[in-house]
């Protein structure tokens, strides 16, 4: 068994045994659903609904329905894209990354943020689906053989590079997720009593039996998907930014794009983890096992990725002025200085300023300001990419086709519904998956629980 | 030797038994009635069960939906005798002849199947160039609110009850009048001669926009009652004081063509244009030097002139900078002598006298101003109008007759004639719709359409102009001739093109129709001569003068003036109802769908009204006085507008009382309604200002000298093609010089001249090999590529264009040809205002600013508020008009971030979109450095909010649309293709014949409509072509050339003849 320096804080608080963890965690699952729950789920699925019916709306009738025009060709439909693509990379990053750099704290937390990388990811996936003008088609992005003759995808479009990046992501991505929640489903179904319930876990956890076997291949694939889901954590949001780095708009063709892309979505992804987690922790009683040590973890995370973003922002200004190149630097004034530079700004103060509260240890171990924090850089994140799309095709090269984006109701209605449909599924994921890896928990609860490292301590 | 062998089927065969003879003769069983079948007792012990039958059932009710689910079968119905000269999908043209009472112009009718879809300039045989309202007037023909057939008292009636009607009216007493506007055909002043003679009719003759006073002037100081032909290919200085003659002033059409003769550099001189104006207007965009001035100073302006010609000075009251720019008009004319010309837009006799004494001082009537041919235009009498107008109110009117006009809507006191229309006992209107006047008379008796009638027209002394119909009538119409003569009973038993061809052969009989050598070549040409007309040059007579010049130096206005103008693309209304006219946005201000003030910024500033006009950012509204009647209109900021008057355009507020006029020329709601006022009804597109011209009696004159602006408070939204309107100095764009620096480096190669330099990049390797690698090392943009070189100069063609900056005026007549021509989408004024008009060829307006970034430097404003004053034009600013579409580049941005690849590029050098492809990414649309493509937003041709306007979605008006070009559904992207069905059917036809394509042989819509060539187009790799040579000159360029994307469209520096600028 792995010791661990006294002078680390337990990651496990209280007095827990192996059996108290199980019950902690699967107990909601057998018991019935908190009033609060329930609530939570009605709100959230009627502005799913909602939402639904915006997209349904946006199908029948046309791209129209947005304020797009013939100037600003993407906005909020390719800004929710990039923003939902971005929140995933957290879940990712904490399973696969720190699992393979050995960081015991993201065993609390890497449940459930690689379950908000696979709704986040679905919610990223309904965007360029739906920002076509003919959805009915979209199959065609993908390159299979066909009767129309000759045609086959064009294999220089970022676009198409998207289709292949978001695809495997999230199909990694499930995988992972999955192949983790194997033993605790097998759990769930062994305390389960009503029949159905433990047929419905019983197929979930494809038979698993608990033998030494089992456990070396489930360690052995674990190892291996965390190999292969590592290097997706870069190439997918550096795929995604390279939507916009190898067009000629100023302002988006930009070098730095792909590294600024991967910080900017860990950091977004953080942010809305912390977010998450927070209420999940208080809801599910789970403050034992996700307490204030792990939330300032992810708040050096965010202040580390903050900070890389901040550089980013910075460095595009100095390079627009140091190119020399007009159509750049008119851009990047633009930005800061013409119709949107409010949102330039808002930018700037949530993700530039407000992590850097977070070297202040008394603000990186509050709950509160956390929550605050958090929900301060997911609207900093989501204007970053406002800002990069719209403030620059708004006013590129020709003046004469300058003009403005205004969101309709529709945009709105799209995007918050996204919101709503991610929450519901989250939320039906608190009721029914076990919300933290139970069995990996049980690993860290000899060395890193709070009562077996006082009984370390007295011998 | 034959085969005797046998083959028999069997042994019963072979020994024929009685069996085989009894099945042999009943080999086919006999078949059994349905009767017979069913009352088969047997069948009762067959079994059907339940699951058969439903299993039946339901198979035969899949196999019926699924027949059923079959897209819409639309039959085509071959010819059963197939016309000799129409061939499916081969295009034939006819020359005929467009006058509408304002334009007048030679054209080519397109017509495909019988169907008319295209109207283009006669190039060939004809004179003028088609201008937007021309071109795009083929679509009133298949406007669904023409009447189909005669109408009495609003009820559908019958020719007898008409003409019978029409006939006891005109036996009656009291004064019968017939009221028209000027018409020019000599086969109907015949048919009216019958009707003065037979009937004791008198015909009154009014024009909507009247030029009396052009006419008074001419015969006071000429003694030729002619409106001045203008020469503009003549003139080397040209002074206009407020004459649009660019864009709708006179018989406009002719003069774009022959004034641009006049602006090429490189004839190694240039003709200069002084424009003293109160409104921008196309011209004053295209002036060298224009003065703001207001409308009660015009006068006064060619009074100065008129003084610093015959060398007087004398105090005017005008400001020092007019005076100035008087000053050097004056000197330019001076220098000019004969080949200088002067002209003026208002329809005043003082103002006109005085100008025709200073054409006559400076001897050059006979050489740019003539009055020996005469021109027949415009020969309204506004003073027996009024007569008429005072007798119908005093009920001594019995029997009116209108014709071609339409006074209830655009006479000044049309609420006089409305008044007075009620008391004439028989009143019948000849128009095709139920117009503002058609629907108050008794009896509408409609006449074809020019494009479905037979007809000439005189506009000079020597030369008849011929109509030609191009489609049967579609509706039970009457040519007006034909009704004149029904209701003089002289028709004698003759149609109408009986009677038109024995006006020019008196013994004409039906077996010469065919026979008549001169008429077929006449009808071929559009056009017939008769001899050469008169050559004398009139001597000025006009006398002393001092009378009027007193008369216009007195002239004083109030703090706002008014000066009521037409725009180019709307004329005086008589193009409402057109859909694309109304899409198309007015050359300066780039507003659709409305008329609305025009003020200066200054004032606009001063009045605290919104001085920027964007989708959310709606115009101000004000109240407008003149005298007591007013009107409420929205204030569109216009650089160039002279500070302290406003401008209105005419031609707006058709069908005021929801006269049903056709459906685009009312307001549309959201949900494809037409919108509605609070007491339910429709609203019209802008506001008629038509009531605002004043007369005096005899001459209309198109001003107000105090009016009264006061703002509401209120806000109404405009639709704005562009909204940015300067080009922020960007040189890349737009290039310019003045023509002296031009004409200093007029032989340096491509590339080298001061003002028109290839971009370059600095590299890293010793070009110029002065042995050091240093700033002097540079290399063009176009010697970076990041693709492999792919051949295309010297393989196959490459379809490229020229476009020349100095000679284009921004007249909108390729927007217009395009829009027909590619069946590009028209979406309404609400789509415009989000910015998402689908016009392919657009024509980007920049005005210079007063500010760049250098002058900030030296003012030390900082680069930030340098940039945010450059966003802000000058208060009189110099216009470049600048068309923009595809540049067809050969290293387009757009394909290659196509996903499906549904963007590439042809072997030809054209840049191709394949609608079937597209899914719709819009990521092209965000690449493309020039903002050229279209997304479909909608389903234009079939959601309901289109339904008002969109030509694809009325029954009829769909008839206009190119069969050719695919319409496109949602979803997709498009833009311009270089008319790529033309250049494939002139390919197919240069391969027919055996011979290369001919330069020249293939044209597209925009360079055949450009009235003063400034577009060429053509194969950049025929050596021999004239793109491939203009590309070469050295003020040929490409926008935004450093980006490196190697367009196929080149842009020909502008060149302005100014002083130069001290640089």
């Amino acid at each position: 068994m792995q010791r661990e320096a006294a002078i680390r804080e337990p990651l496990i608080l209280g007095n827990k045994s192996y059996k108290d963890i199980t019950d902690d965690v699967v107990g909601p699952i057998q018991g019935p659903a908190p009033i609060g729950w329930k609530i939570m789920i009605t709100i959230s699925s009627i502005i799913a609904v909602y939402g639904v019916g915006c997209i349904l709306y946006l199908i029948g009738t046309g791209i129209g329905v947005w304020g797009l025009n013939k100037t600003v060709g993407w906005a909020w439909d390719i800004t929710n894209f990039v923003w939902w693509v971005g929140i995933g990379h957290a879940g990712t990053l904490i399973s696969a990354v720190l699992l393979l750099f050995r960081q015991k704290w993201r065993m609390a937390i890497n449940r459930s943020a690689e379950a908000m990388t696979i709704f986040a990811v679905i919610m990223a996936a309904i965007f360029p689906g739906i920002h076509m003008g003919r959805i009915w088609v979209s199959y065609w992005v993908l390159p299979l053989p066909n009767q129309f003759g000759s045609l086959w995808v064009n294999f220089n479009s970022p676009l198409l590079w998207d289709v292949f990046a978001i695809s495997t992501y999230f199909s990694v991505s499930l995988v992972f997720w999955y192949i983790g929640l194997i033993p605790d489903f097998a759990t769930i179904r062994d305390r389960m009593t009503k029949p159905f319930a433990k047929k419905v876990y019983g197929l979930l956890s494809f038979g698993w039996s608990g033998r030494a076997k089992h456990w070396t291949r489930f360690e052995e694939v674990s190892l291996v998907l965390a190999g292969i889901a590592t290097p997706l954590v870069f190439s997918v949001h550096s795929i995604v930014s390279m939507d916009f780095a190898t067009s000629i708009v100023p302002g988006w063709h930009t070098t730095i794009f792909p590294p600024y892309f991967v910080s900017g979505a860990v950091f977004s992804g953080f942010a809305m983890v912390q977010t998450l987690l927070l209420v999940l922790r208080k809801g599910m009683k789970l403050e034992s096992y996700i307490h204030v040590k792990h939330v300032e973890y992810m708040n050096i995370v965010i202040i580390v990725t903050g900070s890389i973003v901040g550089v980013a922002y910075l460095t595009e200004l100095f390079i627009s002025w140091y190119s020399g190149v007009e159509y750049e630097s008119y851009a990047f004034i633009n930005r800061f200085s013409g119709p949107y530079s409010w949102a330039y700004w808002i930018m700037m103060t949530c993700n530039v300023i407000s992590p850097q509260l977070f070297w202040f240890k008394k603000i990186r171990r509050s709950l509160t300001a956390t929550f605050a924090l958090s929900i301060v850089v997911n609207i900093g994140m989501w204007f970053e990419r406002y800002v990069i799309i719209v403030t620059s095709i708004h006013r590129d090269y020709d003046p004469s086709s300058w003009g403005e984006f205004y969101p309709t109701s529709i945009d709105i209605g799209v995007f918050v519904g996204t919101l709503g449909i991610f929450l519901t599924l989250f939320l039906g994921f608190a009721r029914f998956f076990p919300v933290l890896a139970l069995n990996e928990l049980k690993t860290i609860l000899k060395s890193s629980g709070e009562n077996y490292k006082k009984i370390q301590d007295k011998h | 030797m034959a085969n005797t062998k046998r083959y028999w089927s069997g042994l019963d065969e072979l020994h024929e038994t009685e069996a085989f003879k009894t099945i042999q003769e009943h080999e086919f069983p006999e078949s059994k009635s349905v009767d017979e079948f069913l009352s088969d007792e047997r069948l009762e012990s067959t079994h059907t069960g339940r699951r058969d039958f439903l299993k039946f059932m339901g198979f035969s009710l899949t196999a019926a939906t699924l027949a059923a689910c079959e897209t819409p079968v639309v039959k085509s119905i071959p010819y059963t005798n197939k016309p000799g000269e129409v061939t499916p999908g081969v295009a034939n043209h006819y020359a005929s002849t467009y006058y509408d009472g304002q334009d007048f112009m030679n054209v080519l009718v397109k017509t495909r199947e019988g169907r008319p879809i295209f109207v283009k300039s006669n190039a060939t045989t004809g004179i003028g160039r088609v201008n937007a309202r021309v071109n795009a007037s083929v679509m009133s023909l298949y406007d669904s609110a023409r009447l189909p057939g005669p109408t009495r008292g609003g009820e559908a009636s019958s020719w007898e009850s008409i003409d019978a009607a029409v006939q006891q009216g005109l036996s009656g007493a009291g004064r019968k009048v017939l009221l028209t506007n000027t018409v020019l055909s000599p086969s109907l002043l015949r048919s009216i001669e019958t009707l003065k003679a037979n009937a004791g009719v008198e015909h009154v003759a009014y024009d909507a926009v009247d030029y009396g006073a052009f006419r008074t002037a001419a015969k006071l100081d000429f003694g030729i009652n002619s409106f001045p032909s203008y020469q503009f290919d003549m003139a080397e200085t040209v002074v206009t004081i407020g004459a649009d003659f660019l864009g709708t002033f006179g018989d406009s059409i002719f003069y774009g063509e022959r004034w641009a003769k006049t602006r090429r550099p490189e004839n190694g001189w240039m003709s200069r244009l002084h424009a003293f104006e109160t409104n921008m207007s196309l011209t004053g965009s295209n002036s060298d030097y224009r003065t703001m001035v207001k409308p009660s100073e015009q006068g006064k302006v060619a009074a100065a002139l008129l003084a610093a010609i015959s060398g007087k000075t004398a105090s005017n009251g005008l400001s020092d900078v007019t005076n100035a720019a008087i000053a050097k008009a004056a000197a330019d004319l001076k220098k000019s002598g004969a080949k200088a010309m002067v002209l003026a837009g208002a329809n005043d006799l003082p103002t006109q006298r005085v100008v025709n004494a200073i054409n006559a001082a400076l001897g050059s009537i006979g050489t740019t101003v003539r009055f020996d041919n005469e021109k027949s235009l415009f020969q309204g009498n506004q003073a027996a109008f009024e007569q008429l107008v005072v007798d119908m109110n005093a009920g001594q009117v019995s029997t009116l007759i209108v014709s071609d006009c339409n006074p209830a809507y655009d006479a000044a006191n049309a609420d006089a004639f409305i008044a007075g229309l009620t008391k004439v006992g028989t009143s019948v209107s000849t128009a095709m719709v139920a117009d503002e006047t058609a629907s108050r008379c008794g009896m509408i008796a409609p006449n074809h359409h020019w494009l479905e009638s037979w007809g000439d027209l005189q506009i000079e002394s020597n030369r008849i102009d011929l109509v030609q119909p191009t489609i049967a009538p579609m509706f039970n119409t009457r040519a007006a001739g034909q009704s004149f003569l029904t209701w003089s009973n002289s028709d004698g038993g003759m149609d109408w093109y009986t009677y038109l061809r024995s006006t020019y052969n008196g013994s004409y009989s039906a077996d010469a129709m065919y026979t008549d050598g001169a008429w077929n070549e006449a009808v071929h040409n559009g056009h017939m001569t008769l001899g050469d007309g008169v050559a004398d040059v009139p001597a000025y007579i006009g006398g002393d003068l001092s009378v009027e010049m007193k008369a216009l130096n007195g002239r004083t206005g109030g703090a706002f003036e008014l000066a009521l103008y037409q725009k180019t693309t709307m004329g005086v209304g008589q193009h409402a109802a057109n859909p694309i006219l109304q899409e198309t946005p007015d050359p300066i201000t780039k507003v659709t769908w409305d008329n609305y003030v025009t003020m200066s910024h200054s004032d606009v500033d001063a009045m605290g009204l919104n001085g920027f006009i964007g989708q959310e950012a709606p115009a101000s509204l004000v109240k407008v006085y003149v005298g007591d009647t007013s009107m409420e209109l929205p204030v569109f900021p216009t650089p160039g507008q002279a500070p302290g008057t406003i401008g209105i355009a005419l031609g707006y507020g058709r069908g005021a009382n929801g006269e049903n006029i056709g459906k685009a020329a009312f307001q549309s709601g959201e949900s494809g309604s037409f919108d509605t006022d609070l007491e339910g009804n429709l609203i019209p597109v802008g506001a008629n200002a038509f009531g605002w011209a004043q007369s005096n009696g005899t001459h209309v004159n198109y001003a107000q000298y105090d009016v009264r602006v006061e703002a509401t408070g209120g806000t109404y939204p405009l639709a704005c093609t562009q909204i940015q309107n300067t080009f922020m100095g960007r040189e890349s764009i737009v290039k310019e010089t003045d023509f002296t620096s031009y004409f200093s480096e007029r032989d340096t190669k491509k590339g080298l001249a001061s003002w028109n330099k290839l971009i370059t990049l600095g590299v890293h390797e010793d070009v110029n090999a002065d042995g050091t690698i240093d700033a002097l090392d540079n290399k063009p943009t176009a010697a970076f590529d990041l693709w492999h070189e792919h051949a295309v100069e010297e393989v196959g063609h490459r379809w490229g264009m020229t476009i020349d900056l100095t000679t284009c005026t921004g007249c909108s007549g390729c927007v217009t040809a395009c829009h027909i021509e590619n069946n590009v989408p028209v979406v309404g004024k609400d789509e415009v205002r989000r910015h998402r008009d689908m016009h392919w060829m657009r024509i980007d307006r920049f005005f210079a600013s007063d500010y760049s970034l250098k002058k900030g430097e030296e003012e030390g404003t900082g680069v930030i508020e340098s940039y945010r004053r450059m966003e802000d034009p000058a208060l009189n600013p110099q216009t470049v008009h600048m068309p923009m579409m595809c540049q067809h580049c050969n290293h387009a941005p757009c394909e290659t971030v196509c996903p499906v690849a549904a963007t590439t590029h042809s072997n030809e050098g054209l840049n191709q979109m394949t609608y079937n492809r597209c899914i719709g990414t819009r990521y092209c649309a965000n690449n493309c450095p020039y903002k050229v493509r279209r997304f479909n937003w909608f389903n234009y041709p079939g959601y309901k909010k289109f339904g008002n306007f969109n030509p694809a979605q009325d029954s009829l008006m769909r008839m206009v649309l190119n069969p050719d070009v695919t319409v496109r559904s949602r979803g997709v992207m498009e833009k311009c293709s270089m008319c790529v069905q033309r250049i494939q059917s002139g390919k197919l036809e240069a391969k027919k014949d055996g011979t290369p394509v001919q330069d020249g042989s293939i044209v597209t819509a925009c360079a055949e409509a450009c009235p003063t060539n400034a577009i060429s187009f053509g194969d950049l790799n025929d050596k021999g072509s004239n793109v491939q040579s203009i590309s070469q000159n050295n003020r040929a360029y490409h926008a935004l050339e450093e980006i490196g994307v190697k367009p196929n469209i080149f842009y020909m520096t502008k060149v302005r003849n100014v002083e130069p600028t001290q640089a």
